[in-house]
């Protein structure tokens, strides 16, 4: 963990107009939870959709693939990941205060709107195991796409893939694939610590909690050991 | 307490810690050689490194600076290899020719960050000198993406040198600078290689490096192709004539005599006096004033007319590459 | 190589006094008639058309609009062919656009970034601008090529099951024109699908510089309005149901598609006009945030 490198880094991200493109997603969350509570008090139809498909099927990933990889993969594509690489800065303190600036950032813009739609829908308890599996989530699809900006020269379409066709499609399809599917994990992780039935938990728990870890862990140490051999290709054009 | 970046002999570092050396060093992408069997050491002083585009002089510098493996052959700075090894940018500071900064980020900001990554014991300090340096102070407290091309290259350079590296190398400096930039910079470059730093900066523009260092690197599609001071390595490439402009008080009587030479290959009379191409330099430089005084004629002018590196590489970029010169020479 | 010596360094011919001449190598200035700013507007929609599929670019530019080119093909064939063979019309021609939906979402995913942000990034607008060519023109003309091409994705393939179904249609005369009116309808149905789903892209695509994020932002755009259709929904009420669908372009569309031809796909009740009202109202304010986009760019 390096702090110069995590300040950069977070003011890449926040210092610019565009992070407010993240912000509709979030109130969205937080809008349609409020709407449909008022319009129907039981959450038993509306429950599922808002939050599995909603929040941890679209709200969560879409913000873990924008900042995680602008924090790390638009540095390798503008070329001023150089100013970092060219110190005596471990790449493993470098990868950790990003890892720790996208994970931060994505969970502090998850888990407070998720908090407040668990609220909305059922109370705190309900609440704090949305925002805890958000948290987890924010740092393991972190990784996961840190990663991937370095292994990949495309990394958000990759991400996208991942998260659309993976995820999304496959995910639902075949049984396989869901336990590699970090956003059962979160679907595990929120019906089990905020006591609900509204949200699937296909995968056991024990499963999700050990899975979320490999992915964070796993992801880091390739992003780390790749970024340790980061080749500048030769004339620029 | 603070060194300063003019450091007298005091601060003048052990010749290993400034050496860096290529043995064989090849890259390749697929068919295509990029650099092809260079070997070559640089010690302390101003090395020009010179090279057509695409010779691959910017791959030869990744190279040198740990953005690159090599594909065959070795790389390595102050005695350890530069590749893996994020201890060399203790003493290597590089400029990379991507013009890439953190605009966001206004020039102090930035060339604090670098120091402080640089885990130097007075950021704030070495920052402030860095900027001074490169006569950027004023303009400190403005953001990088309001700064002109040639501003944001000294911004560079400022974040390269502040914790006064002793190998540095740059990758077309003095691009977009403006003339009075160029010999600042051209000065400061001599500068930290007289404190004992070895400086590497590539160019393809042939003025800058006529200007800035005698010594001089020339790669050319790859291969190595001349090192050392390039008005030896002129003398060197014996298969190319001399090429001397002279004007006496009789030009053809001159000329008549000279032909008699055998260092001479040609002769040609012109309304601003003889072109005389020689073959031998050494043997024509003697045989001149001999022949001049056997003649009785004056001679008022002597001017080597193209020992410019101009010459001296437009020669080695086109034509079948046959130069003696011996690879490997030192700076 | 003997011309170098005599160029290269040092000598000058002396007593040649400075100046200049201006030679006469032919160049002559252009004074004849120039096509205004409608023909300008045209090439450019044109050559955005041609860059949306590939057309006078590398063969990888290709691969991508090819692929979706020959699976709507394949689709027409395949739905032609079951109806020489068994005599029913298992796919219609409304039903393959809705087929073709996936496939056309991505295609917007990726040619609607291709269109506007290589300009953005590359920073040649002060090229275009400095041309008779309004800010408006240029997002306009980038708009009807977006358009344009949505709509042939669909329009190739249905022609061909139009062809295919007057071959195979038993009705004589009056088959066949029940055949083209009823390909007419199918065609209309991709113009509208074609403008709407096109119309909320290219917006999103012009936010930013960056292929990839637009076409992230495109997608979340079409996929983040899904749950949003579900859960409207599932409140209860009729008018709530009826109504939810208009919350994400592609319900949208199928809701005014229920309207239009009378199709049981989505149950709307009433609310028809609603629908096109709404569907209307989303291209006009898109096209607003398009024109406003282009107004803000630096040029």
């Amino acid at each position: 963990m390096n702090g110069t490198v995590a300040a950069i880094s977070a003011r890449a991200l926040l210092g610019r107009r565009r992070f407010l493109l993240l912000l509709p997603l979030p109130v969205l969350l937080v809008g349609l939870a409020a709407l449909a509570h008022a319009a129907q008090p039981d959450p038993t139809d509306w429950g599922g959709p808002v939050l599995a498909g909603l929040g941890f099927g679209v709200v969560l990933p879409m913000i873990a693939l924008l900042v995680g990889t602008a924090v790390l993969g638009a540095e390798i594509d503008d070329g001023t990941i150089v100013h970092l690489l060219a110190t005596p800065v471990a790449r493993r303190d470098i990868v950790l205060a990003k890892l720790l600036v996208a994970a931060g950032i994505t969970a502090a813009v998850s888990a407070v709107p998720m908090y407040l739609t668990g609220l909305i829908v059922a109370g705190g308890r309900l609440g704090l195991g949305l925002a805890l599996a958000s948290v987890l989530g924010s740092a393991a699809y972190s990784a996961v796409f840190l990663t991937l900006s370095v292994l990949t020269r495309r990394p958000v379409l990759i991400g996208l893939l991942y998260v659309l066709i993976w995820e999304g499609l496959l995910g639902n399809l075949l049984a396989g694939s869901r336990l590699l599917s970090i956003q059962q994990y979160t679907l595990t992780i929120a019906a089990k610590a905020g006591d609900t039935t509204l949200l699937p938990d296909k995968v056991s728990l024990p499963v999700a909690l050990v899975m979320t870890a490999v992915f964070l862990i796993g992801g880091t140490v390739l992003a780390i050991e790749r970024l340790r051999s980061f080749r500048l290709t030769g004339e620029t054009a | 307490m603070n060194p300063t970046l003019d450091a007298g002999p005091a601060a003048a570092p052990t010749t290993t810690a400034n050496t860096v050396e290529l043995r064989g060093v090849s890259r390749w992408y697929g068919n295509v050689v990029a650099v092809n069997d260079v070997t070559m050491t640089l010690r302390q002083g101003v090395t020009g490194l010179l090279g057509p585009n695409g010779a691959g002089k910017t791959t030869l510098l990744h190279m040198m600076a740990g953005f690159l493996s090599p594909s065959q052959g070795e790389v390595t700075v102050a005695g350890q290899p530069a590749w893996r090894n994020p201890e060399i940018y203790r003493t290597l500071g590089l400029v990379a020719d991507r013009e890439a900064v953190y605009g966001f980020l206004t020039a102090w900001q930035f060339v604090l960050a670098s120091a402080r990554l640089h885990k130097l014991p007075d950021p704030a300090g070495s920052a402030r000198q860095a900027l001074a340096q490169m006569e950027l102070t004023d303009v400190a407290q403005r953001r990088i993406e309001t700064f002109s091309k040639g501003m944001r290259q000294r911004t560079r350079v400022a974040a390269a040198l502040v914790h006064q590296p002793s190998v540095l190398l740059l990758d077309e400096p003095f691009n977009g600078m403006d003339p009075r930039q160029r010999m600042h910079m051209m000065a400061l470059l001599h500068r930290r290689a007289e404190a004992g730093a070895t400086v590497l900066f590539s160019s393809h523009i042939l003025a800058e490096v006529e200007q800035v260092s005698g010594t001089v690197q020339v790669i050319v599609a790859g291969r190595l192709a001349a090192s050392g001071d390039y008005r030896s390595i002129r003398r060197l490439m014996t298969h190319r004539p001399h090429v001397f402009a002279i004007r006496s008080s009789d030009d053809r009587r001159l000329a008549v005599a000279l032909l008699a030479e055998p260092a001479v290959a040609g002769v040609d009379v012109g309304p601003a006096g003889l072109t005389v191409r020689a073959s031998d330099y050494g043997t024509f430089a003697r045989a001149l004033p001999r022949i001049a005084l056997r003649e009785g004629v004056r001679v008022r002018q002597v001017t080597p007319s193209d020992e410019s590196l101009e010459s001296v590489f437009a020669y080695l970029v086109a034509g079948p590459s046959g130069v003696a010169g011996p690879n490997g020479g030192s700076a | 190589m003997a011309e170098l010596t005599a160029g290269a360094g040092g000598v000058r011919p002396a007593g040649r006094t400075p100046g200049g001449v201006i030679h006469d190598i032919g160049y002559q200035r252009y004074t004849g008639p120039r096509l205004g700013r409608s023909r300008v507007v045209l090439a450019l929609f044109g050559h955005s058309l041609r860059t949306a599929y590939g057309l006078g670019r590398t063969a990888k530019a290709k691969v991508f609009p090819g692929i979706l080119v020959v699976l709507g093909v394949a689709i027409a064939v395949v739905a032609v062919a079951i109806r020489t063979q068994t005599g029913e019309v298992e796919v219609n021609y409304l039903q393959f656009v809705d087929t073709m939906s996936v496939p056309l979402l991505l295609f917007l995913a990726v040619i609607a970034p291709e269109l506007v942000c290589r300009d953005l990034r590359s920073r040649v607008l002060p090229l275009y601008f400095s041309r008779p060519l309004r800010r408006s023109d240029y997002a306009l003309a980038k708009l009807a090529a977006t358009l344009s091409a949505a709509f042939l994705l669909l329009a190739g393939p249905l022609l061909l099951m139009l062809l295919g179904g007057l071959f195979a249609q038993t009705g004589g005369a009056h088959g066949a024109w029940h055949e083209i009116t009823d390909f007419l309808g199918g065609l209309g149905y991709a113009a509208l699908t074609a403008i709407v789903w096109g119309a909320f892209a290219l917006p999103l695509a012009a936010l930013t510089s960056r292929r990839a994020i637009a076409a992230v932002v495109i997608a979340i755009g079409f996929v983040v309005t899904t749950p949003v259709v579900g859960v409207l929904m599932s409140l209860g009420g009729t008018t709530a149901r009826q109504l939810a669908s208009l919350a994400n372009p592609v319900s949208l569309v199928s809701g005014l598609e229920a309207w239009i031809y009378r199709t049981d796909v989505q149950d709307i009740g009433g609310f028809g006009p609603v629908y096109l009202l709404v569907a209307v109202a989303l291209v006009a304010v898109s096209t607003a945030v398009l024109l406003l986009r282009y107004r803000k760019v630096a040029a």
